[in-house]
């Protein structure tokens, strides 16, 4: 039986699971812990054929979530499994020292990813609202009458390069605007291109001001469809690959 | 099950959870594609979910953005005019009531149904049941999102 890892977390930190916490699998496999090297990792059985399933996605998020609320807990990907319970021990008591320093750097602190698209009316609104030619070309077609193909084009190059130019702008609103409200940000995971796509870690108490000013930027930028997703486990802020340990 | 899943949702209904809007889909990518990997273990297979790496950008310099972003522009109703914008939420609802089909839109909506196809692949095999989760959870989404999924399908 192969076993499925969710997080790992000091071993002095449970409270870490309340009883029963379900695990992925149907029917859910129990949430347990293995210890070693001063080290927790959470885990369950895995079952045969996971795949990533809704269901399953979802279990994974939740027990990590719950988890973190009794200490700091680093996500591990989902789909992490090893061979066996032996296998995991070993993981830990290999990289125990690297675990413990980052699981310092995320104590205490949550992961908020922001994404941001453009209402696109808004910005096409304002996009006209600050080019003669775009408006005048804008009149031209959209009457018919004497536009031609080559207008059309034109008026599309020219908006589409003002809109352009607003979401690099924008990006780098939302950037000033929450930057300063957390420890840390990174990208997120490329080619889902947004005018933002950011993940910040921000600290549990500094949480609502991190919000507040997500709140302001809304309020600012009506042409933002912002969307925040948190907290979350820090998933963004754990190396992604252990380090060479000697 | 349906109340398990529609419950623990990771993060829009997170009781006092403080504000966070997001959805699965918007998640999906960090319990993917981030997190701590270690060597030792082997990773389930993801079969299907490299298509998250789709490009939604809004501008793409071609021929057809350029048409596409000239329709918009022709369509929208400069009697308003910004003065009398009609604020993001009236907003949102014109553009699904004209049925507008810019770039934006159809780009974001093919996103949105690649990430279903993911789910959808990740389900074959399973239950009804399964499937009868996706109703609740829609319904809990902000309008503005449950409209776009939507346009989605």
């Amino acid at each position: 039986m192969t076993t499925y890892v969710y997080g790992i977390a000091r071993a002095g930190t449970p409270r870490l699971l309340p009883d029963g916490l379900a695990g992925v699998g149907d029917p859910p496999r129990p949430v347990r812990v293995l210890r070693s090297a001063g080290m927790t990792a959470i885990v369950s059985d895995c079952p045969p054929g996971l795949r990533p399933k809704r269901r399953d996605l979802f279990a994974h998020q939740r027990v990590l979530t719950v988890a973190a609320a009794g200490g700091a807990v680093l996500p591990l990907r989902f789909g992490s499994v090893s061979p066996d319970d032996a296998a995991v021990r070993s993981a830990l008591a290999d990289h125990a020292e690297l675990y413990r320093e980052q699981l310092d750097h995320v104590a205490d602190r949550v992961e908020y990813n922001v994404k941001a698209m453009h209402h696109e009316n808004v910005v096409l609104r304002r996009v006209l609202d600050e080019s003669p030619e775009i408006r005048r070309l804008n009149e031209t077609t959209r009457t018919g009458g004497d536009a031609t193909y080559q207008d059309r084009l034109r008026l599309g190059r020219l908006v589409a390069e003002a809109v352009r130019d607003r979401e690099a702008e924008d990006a780098r609103t939302v950037e000033e605007a929450l930057a300063p409200h957390a420890g840390a940000s990174l990208p997120g995971p490329e080619g889902t291109g947004r005018v933002v796509n950011v993940s910040y870690l921000v600290g549990r108490d500094e949480a609502a001001g991190f919000l507040a000013a997500v709140e302001e930027l809304r309020e600012a930028s009506p042409q933002l469809d912002l969307r925040v997703s948190g907290p979350l486990p820090p998933y963004s802020f754990v190396r992604t690959e252990p380090a060479e340990v000697a | 099950m349906t109340t398990a899943v529609a419950t623990t949702q990771p993060t829009a209904n997170r009781a006092g959870g403080g504000g966070g809007s997001g959805t699965l889909y918007d998640v999906l990518e960090l319990i993917l594609d981030r997190g701590l990997v270690i060597d030792a273990f082997v990773r389930v297979s993801l079969v299907g979910i490299e298509i998250l790496k789709v490009d939604v950008r809004v501008v793409v310099a071609s021929v057809d953005t350029y048409l596409r972003f000239a329709e918009a522009c022709n369509r929208l109703d400069l009697e308003a005019g910004p003065k009398k914008d009609p604020g993001v939420p009236e907003l949102v609802g014109s553009v699904t009531e004209s049925g507008a089909r810019g770039k934006t839109k159809g780009a974001l909506a093919g996103a949105a149904e690649t990430i279903s196809d993911a789910f959808r692949q990740g389900k074959d095999g399973e239950s009804e049941g399964e499937e009868a989760e996706k109703e609740p959870r829609r319904t809990r989404r902000s309008s503005t999102s449950s409209r776009r999924e939507k346009d989605a399908e």
